[in-house]
Formats: C-alpha cells, sequence, structure tokens
C-alpha cells in the first residue's frame, strides 16, 4: 500500500504493534475494532481500520483535519445510527460482543460506551444535579437516594465535586466552560460506562480549564479504558499509552506514544508529528 | 519609502473622505429606521388609547357578569361572551395545541424524507386560508351535518386556524435547538422518543410557548368563522351542542346597533378582549418560564429541585 | 516549508560541525606532541577552551528547543543527542589539553614512544575522525570500527600498565601511563558518541546493562 505526497512515494502499510510483544503480561483488550469502513453516501471517510484497545489505558488518535479520527471515533458508540447517509462496516467488539451484531439490543450495550463531545453541551434546562443523572432519570430510575449517591461519585471522579458541591441546582450553564466540560464527563461516568471516548474534550477550553481535564484523564484510567480524539499532540504525548495515527481515513501506524514520538516507523508518521506536512 | 508604507498612506487618504460620507449615511439610516418604527407603533399605541379611552366608562362588574340587556337601554353586561370566548379559545387550544405541537415534532425530527416535506409545504399553504373559508368548511362539515350551531363547530374551525401555526412555530423551535443535545442524549443511550420529548422540546420550550399564544391571540380576536358555527347567543353556556357567544361576535352585534349605549359597550367588550389575550400571554409565560429565568429573577430564593 | 524550529536546528548542526572540526584537530595537535616533541599545548588550550565555550553553547540552544519546540521523532533524537556529543567533545578537548601538559612535564619524550604506544596514538586519531565524521553523515556504519578501534585501546592499556610497574625509566614509564590513560578515556567517550550517532539513525539506545558493566567486566 502506497501514497503518493510531493512526488514521493511513502509506504502506507500500517505498523502496528503488537501489544504483547512489548508487555511481559498478556494485556486484554477492552475493546476491537475490526475492518471498519465508513461510508458517506458511497464516499468512504473511514477505510478498512483495524485497532485493539487494551482495558485500562488511555489511546490517542491523531492525525490532519479530515483524516477520519472523528468518524472512526464515532463508530465505536454506534453514533453514526443518527446519520442519515452514513453506512458503517466491519465489528467493533467490546468485551467480546460485536456492536454492530444484529443480535443485540444496541442501547443497552452502547451504555457501556460514555461519550465526551468537543464543545461542552450540558442540557441548558437542567441544574448541575439533573444532569448528571439525566442518562438514569430519563431511563427510568427513580430511587432519589441512589441517585444523590451517583451524583456525588461522578463529580468527584469528574474533579468538580468540590467546586459545586454547594449548590447543586444551579442550572448548568451557569458553570464556566470547564467545568461544563468536567460536567459533561461526569454525566458520562453516571451511567457506569467502561469505555469512554472523547472527541478533542479540551480543544474548546483555556490552558487551565485543559490542565484540569487532563489531569482528571489520567486520574480515570485506572477505572476506565480511554480513546481520545487529540490534534494537540503534546496532549497526546503527555496523557496517552498507546497513540493511532490516521490519514486519509486509513490507520498508518498504532503503537506506544513513546515509541510513536521518538521513533515513529512509517516516514508518513515522522513528516506529520514534525509539522513537515502541507 | 517602502511599498507597504506607501499603500498605507494611499488608503489612508481614501479613509478618510470615506468614513465622513459613510458616518452622514449611518445617521441618516439610523433616523429612517427609528422614523419607521415610530410609524408602526403609533397606530398601535393609538387604538389601545382609543380602546382605554372609550371603553373604561363601561368597566362595572355588573358589565363584566351579567347577560346582555334590551337593545339600546345600556343595561346589562357581556358575562356570556367572556365566558364563551374563555371556552372557545380553551377548547380550541385543547384540539389544535396536541395536533400542532406533534405534528412539529414530527416535521422537525422524523421529518428527512418525502412525506414529510409534503406535509411542511401543505401546513403553510394551510396557514394563509382565509378564517372565512375555514369557516364555511366547519359550517358544512358540522353545523349541516348535525342540523344546528355548535360549541364543537366552533371549537374546530378555530382549531383549523391554530394548528398550522402551531405546527410551524414547534418545528423551527425544534430546529434552533442544537444538535449536540441531540448526540449527548444519544450518547447517553436514551432512545429517540425520551431524547426528543424530555431534552429537545425542554429546550425549545420558550420558542415553542411563544408560538402557542401567538396563534391563542390570533383565534381570541377571529369573528367570521364563530359567525358560522357558534352563531352567538344572549345566554351563558349551557351545552356544547347549542350556540353560544363570544367576545367578537357581542363587539360585532353591539357595533352595529345605532344606540350610543351599544356603542359604548361594545368598546368596553373590546377592551376587555385585549385584557384577556394580554393575562394569557403573560399567565402562560410565567408559568413555563424555564429554571434559568426563575434563577435570575429570584436568586437562591428558589429551590427548583423535582 | 520552514518550521519555527528550523533555524535552530541549522544552527545547532553548525556549532556541532565546528566544535567537531576543533575536536580532530586538537587530538591530532596532542598526540603528535608527544610522538614528535612539538610544544602544541598553547593551541591545543585555546582550542580546549573555545570547544568548552560551544559545549554550553548548546546546552542552552538545545534546551531553548525543548522549551519552545516541544519536539518529536527525529529533531527530538538529534536534540537529544547533540547534548550528549557536545559533552563527548569537551571531554575530547580537555584531554588533548591535559596530554600536552604530559609533554610540558615531562619534557621531550619522543623517545619514549614504544610500538604499542604508537599504534594506539594512531587509533585514537583515526577513532576521533570516523566519529565525528558519523555524527556529520549520520552514518552508523563506523560503529563497528570505533568500537573495535576502543576494544584494542583498551586491550593495550590493561596490557601494559602492570608492565610500566617493571620499567626502569621511571620518566618514560609515568608518561606512558598518563598517556595511555588518556587514551582510554578519549576511547571510551568515543563509542558513548557513536552510540549516541546511532540513537539519532536507529532510535535505540545500546542496553543499559552492557553500558553499566562495560566499566568493571573484564573483555577478553
Amino acid at each position: 500500500m502506497t501514497a503518493m505526497t510531493e512526488g514521493s512515494t511513502i509506504d502506507m502499510t500500517p505498523v502496528i504493534d503488537s501489544v504483547s510483544s512489548s508487555t511481559i503480561v498478556e494485556k486484554k483488550y477492552k475493546m476491537i475494532a475490526e475492518n471498519v469502513t465508513v461510508l458517506y453516501g458511497g464516499i468512504p471517510a473511514v477505510k478498512n481500520v483495524s485497532m485493539k484497545f487494551p482495558e485500562k489505558t488511555v489511546t490517542a488518535l491523531i492525525g490532519p483535519s479530515g483524516c477520519g479520527k472523528t468518524t472512526f471515533l464515532r463508530c465505536l458508540n454506534r453514533m453514526h445510527d443518527m446519520t442519515k447517509n452514513a453506512k458503517v462496516e466491519g465489528k467493533v467488539m467490546i468485551d467480546d460482543i460485536d456492536l454492530y451484531s444484529k443480535d443485540i439490543d444496541p442501547i443497552y450495550h452502547r451504555r457501556k460506551v460514555g461519550m465526551v463531545f468537543q464543545k461542552p453541551n450540558p442540557f441548558p434546562t437542567m441544574s448541575i444535579h439533573d444532569n448528571v443523572t439525566s442518562g438514569l432519570r430519563l431511563n427510568g430510575v427513580r430511587d432519589k437516594k441512589i441517585l444523590d449517591e451517583i451524583v456525588e461519585d461522578s463529580l468527584k471522579m469528574a474533579y468538580l465535586w468540590d467546586e459545586v458541591k454547594h449548590d447543586l441546582h444551579k442550572p448548568a450553564l451557569e458553570l464556566s466552560g470547564g467545568q461544563q466540560q468536567r460536567l459533561c464527563i461526569a454525566r458520562a461516568l453516571a451511567i457506569q460506562p467502561e469505555v469512554l471516548l472523547m472527541d478533542e474534550p479540551a480543544s474548546a477550553l483555556d490552558p487551565i480549564a485543559t490542565q484540569k481535564i487532563e489531569e482528571t484523564i489520567t486520574e480515570l484510567k485506572k477505572d476506565y479504558t480511554i480513546i481520545i480524539v487529540t490534534h494537540n499532540m503534546q496532549q497526546a504525548v503527555r496523557i496517552s499509552d498507546y497513540t493511532g495515527f490516521l490519514y486519509l481515513g486509513e490507520l498508518i501506524e498504532f503503537r506506544e506514544t513513546k515509541k510513536l514520538f521518538t521513533d515513529p516507523k512509517n516516514e508518513l508518521t515522522a513528516k506529520y508529528v514534525q509539522g513537515r506536512f502541507g | 519609502m517602502s511599498t507597504v508604507q506607501q499603500r498605507r498612506q494611499q488608503y489612508r487618504a481614501l479613509f478618510k473622505q470615506n468614513v465622513e460620507r459613510r458616518l452622514l449615511i449611518d445617521k441618516i439610516v439610523r433616523i429612517i429606521v427609528f422614523a419607521c418604527v415610530i410609524m408602526a407603533i403609533i397606530p398601535f399605541g393609538s387604538i389601545l388609547v382609543e380602546v382605554f379611552k372609550n371603553g373604561a366608562a363601561a368597566i362595572s362588574i355588573e358589565f363584566l357578569t351579567q347577560i346582555p340587556g334590551a337593545a339600546g337601554t345600556g343595561e346589562g353586561g357581556i358575562g356570556p361572551a367572556i365566558q364563551g370566548t374563555l371556552i372557545i379559545i380553551g377548547l380550541a387550544s385543547l384540539i389544535g395545541v396536541p395536533i400542532g405541537v406533534l405534528s412539529g415534532i414530527f416535521l422537525s425530527e422524523y421529518g428527512d424524507n418525502p412525506l414529510a416535506r409534503s406535509v411542511r409545504f401543505f401546513n403553510d399553504v394551510f396557514m394563509e386560508f382565509p378564517s372565512i373559508v375555514l369557516g364555511i368548511f366547519a359550517f358544512l362539515v358540522i353545523v349541516l351535518v348535525l342540523g344546528h350551531f355548535s360549541v364543537w363547530a366552533g371549537a374546530f374551525a378555530l382549531s383549523l386556524i391554530m394548528f398550522p401555526i402551531v405546527a410551524r412555530t414547534t418545528e423551527e423551535s425544534l430546529k434552533m435547538v442544537p444538535v449536540s443535545y441531540r448526540e449527548a442524549g444519544m450518547a447517553l443511550g436514551l432512545k429517540k422518543w425520551i431524547v426528543t420529548l424530555r431534552i429537545v422540546v425542554s429546550a425549545a420550550k420558550s420558542g415553542m410557548i411563544t408560538g402557542i399564544l401567538l396563534s391563542i391571540s390570533r383565534i381570541g380576536g377571529e369573528t367570521a368563522p364563530l359567525i358560522m358555527t357558534i352563531l352567538g347567543s344572549s345566554q351563558f353556556f349551557s351545552n356544547f351542542d347549542v350556540p353560544m357567544d363570544a367576545l367578537p361576535l357581542r363587539i360585532w352585534r353591539l357595533s352595529l346597533l345605532p344606540y350610543d349605549s351599544a356603542q359604548l359597550q361594545g368598546w368596553g367588550a373590546a377592551l376587555v378582549l385585549i385584557i384577556i389575550i394580554l393575562g394569557i400571554n403573560l399567565a402562560v409565560r410565567y408559568f413555563f418560564m424555564n429554571k434559568r429565568r426563575k434563577y435570575k429573577l429570584f436568586g437562591y430564593a428558589i429551590n427548583g429541585s423535582r | 516549508m520552514t518550521r519555527l524550529i528550523d533555524p535552530s536546528l541549522h544552527k545547532l548542526s553548525l556549532i556541532m560541525s565546528e566544535m567537531g572540526d576543533m575536536v580532530i584537530e586538537s587530538i591530532s595537535l596532542a598526540v603528535d606532541s608527544y610522538l614528535d616533541g612539538t610544544n602544541t599545548s598553547e593551541k591545543v588550550l585555546e582550542l580546549s577552551d573555545s570547544i568548552r565555550t560551544k559545549y554550553f553553547d548548546v546546552e542552552d540552544l538545545t534546551f531553548d528547543m525543548l522549551l519552545k519546540y516541544q519536539p518529536v521523532a527525529d529533531d527530538f533524537r538529534f536534540i537529544r543527542s547533540s547534548t550528549e556529543i557536545s559533552y563527548a567533545f569537551s571531554r575530547f578537548g580537555r584531554y588533548a589539553y591535559d596530554i600536552t601538559l604530559v609533554r610540558d612535564l615531562f619534557g621531550d619524550i619522543s623517545d619514549c614512544k614504544n610500538a604499542s604506544l604508537v599504534e594506539s596514538s594512531k587509533k585514537v586519531k583515526n577513532m576521533i575522525k570516523d566519529a565525528v565524521l558519523s555524527f556529520a553523515e549520520l552514518d552508523v556504519r563506523k560503529a563497528v570500527k570505533i568500537r573495535e578501534d576502543e576494544a584494542f585501546i583498551d586491550k593495550i592499556y590493561k596490557e601494559r600498565l602492570p608492565k610500566l610497574i617493571e620499567s626502569n625509566n621511571t620518566k618514560c614509564a609515568l608518561a606512558e601511563a598518563l598517556l595511555l590513560r588518556y587514551l582510554e578515556r578519549i576511547g571510551d567517550h568515543a563509542v558513548f558518541m557513536s552510540d549516541a550517532v546511532n540513537y539519532i539513525v536507529t532510535g535505540k539506545h545500546r542496553p543499559s546493562e552492557e553500558r553499566i558493566a562495560s566499566h568493571t567486566k573484564v573483555k577478553n
């Protein structure tokens, strides 16, 4: 597989570290994507991408704009069901269950995968408390005691509890941008997912808020498997264990973060991370 | 002198002339716009003033609660008309609002297909129908069939006027809710109808209420359809199957009588109608004001927990 | 398209290349000082000080680049190795000066020379040339030769030292002991350098156990 870039041929055969080659203990994979292809009105946006995400790690997906990383991320919780012209092929396995198989209830399994979006989007008509519990309340959970407990747990995990505990019934939109984003994280955590997908979670935030989000992610990975799309390579270096580089819808390289950034095997990767693109 | 400096000098000379002229044009336009606003408000203001001036004298407890007296005597009141207006608005809303809202939701959330497109088109056409035509339609379909004028017919006619407006404004309000809230709801594993009703509609409440109130204000003053369906009466409401009075009808009847006292009562009825519509607007707005506004208005005093 | 980091990288390469040339010159002059008896200490001192200054320049420049540009991949490895290599260069300059001091201290010792000293000296001169060249051209093939030369110098060092104890000529023995010591140190640093060059090209460090043990393990 080759691609022509600026007159030179670049080898596009994906370079994928099999994780077990670099670790002593056999790592368990929380999520496995196999041959995922996404077509928008017949035009492929993601081409035959396969990745394995080890559990309780952070994987960063990087690549230039339009390379398909957000599209791929949205396959992992079937968000494309909402998009009219989108067609998804391939398998996405979470704990050996294929999310796209016809036999399973997508809504039930989609709850194992939480998502946080680029622009913080807490529900505007709800308070902080109600926002966090929305995933549960609107699904029929009524027990106030349990809901209150979950609110406290989730806000603590998102590192927002101390800042809002005195007034949980304040409207969510009264919070600052960084706080709103952490609220969205708490809301996603409240449904007790196992995997957390994050689409450029800090790109709309100021540096201090970004730092807090990164600290939160680093704490969360002790209990959750996190996959984060980011255009900020330094952020990928700071917080991720594994990094996948996508270009024009294809996976070019997937390795331990440190290795990918200090010694990329694929020439295209080296060019991209060093800013020699475009 | 470098080219950048040359260019700077060149363009700066241009700006000087330009700016003065543009500020002048700005002022002129602003005056014109202001004048237009005044021209638009003056008739509206003067109507209110006239109605108030002429009608205030007629208001009294007797006026508001009694049935109409003999023509020309100046006795009696518009009690049945007030009651009738409230009843007919209420009934028409009960029919028109749910249908309108559900259509609006359908068009907005499930509306990317040929069926929805044709529904939307016919909806827009329907909105422009003259109300007298809708009145005649109700007359043919209900009054003639049942054999008598009735409240049902009136409510039906008014709901036909209502629901296209409600459907349209509902659809527009829902479309204004950013996609990200739907995505967030979906990512939480919520079913589509829950996301639509509990999250999207909730966020679009304000716009939807405005649409509903607009339609209520519209039908509150419709006269032609009422002539053909509820006909009017001098008695209080008794039965849904018989004619009933309503303020627009009463105003019309009173204004046609040659007596001064009737004219006065007519003005009074007009004033009452305006106040009722205004009152409904304010009451509904307050009741549905979302937590955020209440919070801003009343601060920490309100505990909005469910 | 020039990236923000490119002018700084270019400047770094320039300084490193100047240092490399100075290192070759200073070692050559130093070796000649005892093989031929020439007085070169002033010149070598001058070179050594220049090299040392440039070493600090390189430190400043590399850390500045890390702060500003957060480089990755090739850039990162080049910058990291440059700090290690510039340190090696500064050591070479220092040892070269120390060698010329031997001649100053002991006077003309050109008649003390023997075959193994001459051989070691030649090898060191070549090693330094190879090391500097391999960095300039990022050519890792020279690493094998450098390691062989270093092993040879080590061997000579370990063989000759015991023999010097039994020597009659104190002056020559002491001089040779000092010289062999400096040559051995230069050889070691040349190998460090070639490891750093290898890191730039291949992304691999040499395994650390070997590095640690190489000081104590007896090589045959």
